[in-house]
């Protein structure tokens, strides 16, 4: 299909893209976290008769009136960017979620409507009526969640697609097989708990340094309430995400084989490494501050939970293909930092480290990293993505035609072998020729001379 | 199913009740940013706390109205995506990138209007600061609908057909003909005293509003004397309608002939449903107008702080009587009688609310806020009904007008024989045509036609001395056509 494509200035299309949606998601996730959380903390408060947990969920929701507009401004940007930019994939995407597209308008719609007019304005008038205070804070949270739900359909939809995208003149306006598709339900739990994960940490982070610099007590012993409470949920939430990840990740492989090759071993796993790098900092340094801050049992035991869940997940997870010495050299290797991380936390709980200046940064510091893990988490997945918008349904505009051929050799060679793209770096010696020879000629191997010799050309280029 | 069909409502009247709802929405926070500003500016020379104050409390209705009307917005694209492809494509190969500038444009006003709002009490040591940030709401708001005027005014006046002339830019996404096409500073200006007046207008009617709930002595002063600031900007603001009106229509005789016809003649779409909606915006006019007379002419009575004099209602007063003359002489004197008979009704009901609410101006304020918000809706629809409907809702991109010079920048793997062929718009020509365009230029068709006598020669002669510029040759087409009492 021939269709008009707007040539973009100083940057590829894609840069001007992943600017505006990088502008626009960390806003759109905190808002739809502080909303879910902000009702919840309201209600301990007034259960607890507490008023600091009243105070912190009013001061997340004035923050959220705050970055709404904003926010909401940059997300109109998105599908404008998209249409001129992209426009065939939103012709055909539209024309198949576009019933999707209309009621996540009118989510919108009654989000602002009770964030507004019932939730945060009356705040002080309704301070005799708590309970229906809460149940519209409940009502905008529902709202930001089903906004979410729907999105995380449509951008599920692009890595997982279970029916075919439908043509420019073809609308198709709503399909549940597409709405329902099989990354659906992964991605939007990994979002959920991620979004809640990173804002906690990153707000607890915040509230770490405005501690340091209160002269009031009372206000230092608010801000030190709240940086130990927003801290501690950030780190709990944390750990539901390895259990959500490994099955996103299962859902990826079986549906969409060569993204999960490209984040494992593949031409994205950089971004992925780097994700799990921060996000091992960010557990080290959280684990530790938590760990020593609080004494009492549930958090002693949800952590210990956490731990042995991460352990778990090591477990299964294959041998990192670049640590030599295979599967035993692996287990060897995490046991030796989970135990490594015991002693950390041994040294961490003498002396009342965690009450030091330099531990508040460390926490910030920490939130930082929550936050880019979390980014990279996005990026990540459109780059494994490449070069389709919409997985083997519609290919970019601007694809390289060595992209093409990199997507072809994952889908013909690595998924029959169930391998890391990285074996074929160790793979000695480099006599591609042959090897390609011999291998198409196996049974089930489905590899014509034409396909050969583009499989041939790629690995003697780039391996 | 060759486009999506909306259940219910339809295509059409879904895309109008979303559009019309947004330009409500977003006229108003145009309005209501201007308002705020004055009165800040008001409050800090006068010194008087409570201007900055009503300030304060608009701005906060404003910064709740701006959020719904973004999220409107965004409605507003994936229907238009939806269910008018072709048309929101071909806006997409035209204007894309007057489109990014103003989602530009979007997030800085989202940001300074939320700074503004939020930091309203932590910048109290840096008055002029916040001033001067409140300030630059209105110079972005208008540059932002500077850019929606550019594509709208193309919808009504495409100018040079079908944007054929910015072949020669050869630019993609940018189309310099048809953006600033004949109607875009006519309606640039209509907007901008209009979005003035309905927002002041509106802001007086909130004040009217909490008039009614107020039961404090100082309460109500401070509302009555912030209502009355806010219906001063918006009487001024709405003196300058009718010239700007005049002006707009005359672009559109020439360059939108069939629009200007359907609304002057009330025909197509403007009589929608048997009422002629153009009308009815003229009447909620004309009995604003009478109820703001009767107001400030009882105002200028008192010794308040903002007054009119009493010569300058009277002026007033004349001005939009002769404006209205010039209407009846244009349309029909129908017109003229309704418009006169709606404003001294306004006026008579304008001046029993005063006597009834003892002096005070809740009555008027609140009643033309409503008649202003009745003119938006009813001039936003009139606008979009008399232009020709769309004949069909073509899929997506399959019929875009992409100029063939253009189409190595535009396009993907082009097949050029697939594009369907653009022929360039035919004038008419002929009797019929020439006394459609001539004729309407001082008085109605109805005229033409009622007249009783055969005499065309000495009629046509008569007009020529009145100042028609025929040629010889066209001056003889029209007394032939006439004669032989053919249609047109």
């Amino acid at each position: 299909m021939d269709l008009p494509v707007i040539e973009t200035p100083v940057a590829p299309r894609w840069v001007w893209m992943e600017e505006v949606t990088y502008s626009h998601i960390p806003i759109a996730t905190l808002i739809t976290a502080f909303l879910v959380l902000a009702p919840i903390f309201e209600y301990i408060g007034y259960r607890l008769k507490d008023d600091r947990y009243d105070r912190l969920a009013r001061s997340m929701v004035f923050f959220c009136m705050i970055l709404y507009s904003p926010g909401a401004a940059l997300g109109t940007g998105i599908p404008m960017f998209i249409i001129g930019l992209w426009p065939e994939f939103w012709s055909r995407w539209a024309n198949l979620f576009f019933w999707p597209l209309v009621i996540q308008f009118i989510f919108f719609l009654l989000d602002v409507f009770f964030l507004f007019f019932c939730y945060y304005l009356p705040w002080d008038r309704m301070k005799d009526r708590k309970r229906l205070h809460i149940f519209f804070g409940v009502m905008t949270a529902v709202f930001g969640i089903l906004i979410q739900l729907v999105w995380d359909s449509l951008g599920s939809y692009m890595s997982t697609p279970s029916v075919p995208l439908p043509a420019v003149n073809e609308p198709v306006a709503w399909s549940a097989a597409a709405f329902f598709n099989p990354g659906f339900p992964f991605l939007f739990f990994h979002r959920f708990f991620g979004n809640i994960s990173y804002t906690m940490l990153l707000t607890g982070g915040v509230f770490a340094i405005k501690y340091l610099r209160q002269k009031n007590p009372s206000e230092k012993a608010y801000y030190g309430f709240v940086t130990d409470f927003t801290f501690t949920i950030g780190f709990i939430t944390i750990f539901f995400m390895p259990f959500i990840g490994w099955g996103f990740a299962k859902i990826l492989q079986q549906n969409s084989p060569v993204i999960f090759h490209s984040i494992m071993g593949g031409h994205a796993s950089r971004y992925f490494i780097f994700k799990m790098g921060l996000i091992a900092f960010m557990l080290l340094f959280a684990g530790g501050y938590l760990f020593a801050r609080h004494r009492n049992r549930f958090i002693i035991g949800l952590m210990t939970g956490g731990i042995i869940s991460t352990y778990l997940v090591l477990h299964w997870h294959p041998a990192l293909d670049w640590l030599p010495g295979g599967v035993t050299a692996w287990r060897a290797t995490y046991t030796v930092i989970i135990i490594a991380f015991f002693v950390f936390l041994w040294v961490m709980n003498r002396g009342g480290l965690y009450d030091r200046t330099l531990w508040r940064w460390a926490m910030f510091v920490t939130g930082l990293a929550a936050f880019f893990a979390f980014a990279l988490g996005g990026f990540t997945r459109s780059r494994a993505r490449q070069p389709y918008n919409v997985y083997e349904q519609l290919v970019k505009v601007e694809v390289l035609p060595h992209e093409e051929d990199r997507f072809f050799l994952y889908k013909k060679c690595i998924r029959c072998h169930h391998k890391s793209p990285k074996d074929l770096e160790r793979y000695e010696p480099k006599d591609w020729q042959n090897r390609v020879e011999i291998e198409r000629k196996r049974p089930g191997a489905d590899i014509d001379e034409k396909e050969a010799e583009r499989i041939i050309k790629y690995l003697e280029e780039y391996y | 199913m060759d486009h999506i069909e909306f259940p219910v409502l339809g295509a059409k009247w879904a895309i109008g009740s979303i559009a019309l709802f947004h330009t409500a929405v977003a006229s108003l926070a145009i309005g209501l940013a201007f308002f705020v500003t004055v009165a800040q500016i008001v409050g800090y020379i006068r010194k008087e706390r409570k201007y900055d104050l009503l300030a304060k409390k608009i701005q906060l209705i404003h910064v709740c109205i701006y959020n719904i009307g973004t999220i409107n917005a965004i409605g507003l694209v994936f229907l238009l995506s939806g269910l008018f492809p072709q048309f929101w494509s071909q806006i997409f190969v035209q204007f894309y990138w007057s489109l990014i500038v103003e989602e530009f444009l979007f997030f800085l006003l989202a940001a300074t209007l939320t700074f503004h709002y939020f930091f309203w009490d932590h910048l109290w040591g840096h008055k002029k600061l916040h001033i001067f940030l409140g300030a630059l709401l209105t110079p972005l708001f208008f540059l932002q609908f500077y850019i929606i005027n550019g594509i709208a005014g193309f919808m009504l006046t495409p100018g040079f057909g079908e944007a054929e002339a910015s072949l020669s830019t050869g630019v993609l996404g940018w189309d310099r003909f048809g953006f600033y096409n004949p109607s875009f500073m006519m309606l640039n200006f209509h907007r901008v005293f209009a979005n003035v007046a309905y927002g002041s207008f509106c802001a007086a009617g909130l004040c009217g509003i909490f008039l009614y709930f107020a039961k404090r002595e100082k309460i109500k002063a401070f509302y009555e004397d912030g209502g009355l600031l806010a219906f001063q900007i918006a009487f001024a603001a709405f003196l300058s309608l009718p010239l700007v009106g005049y002006f707009y229509a005359h672009i559109l005789k020439y360059n939108a002939n069939e629009a200007y016809v359907n609304l002057m003649w009330g025909r197509g779409d403007i009589t929608a449903g048997g009422v002629d909606w153009w009308w009815l915006k003229h009447i909620c006019v004309a009995a604003m107008l009478g109820i703001c007379l009767a107001f400030f002419r009882k105002m200028s009575k008192k010794q308040t702080v903002f007054t009119i004099p009493s010569i300058m209602v009277y002026s007033i007063a004349i001005f939009y009587l002769m404006f209205y003359v010039a209407m009846g002489m244009v349309m029909t004197w129908a017109f003229f009688w309704f418009m006169l008979l709606f404003c001294l009704g306004g006026a008579l009901l304008g001046g029993h609310l005063i006597r009834y609410h003892q002096g005070s101006g809740r009555g008027v304020y609140l009643l033309v806020a409503i008649l202003s918000f009745a003119t938006v809706m009813l001039g936003g629809y009139s606008r979009e009904a008399a232009r020709p409907r769309f004949e069909d809702r073509i899929a997506h991109y399959d019929k875009v007008f992409i100029p063939e010079y253009r189409q190595r920048y535009l396009m993907v793997d082009i097949d050029p024989q697939d594009l369907p062929v653009v022929t360039a718009l035919v004038e008419e020509t002929g009797p019929e045509s020439l006394i459609r365009e001539r004729c309407v230029g001082c008085h109605t068709l109805d005229r033409v036609k009622k007249y009783p006598l055969d005499n065309w020669t000495v009629v046509v002669r008569q007009m020529e001395a009145y100042g028609l510029k025929l040629t010889n040759q066209e001056s003889r087409q029209i007394i032939d056509h006439l004669k032989s009492q053919s249609p047109y």
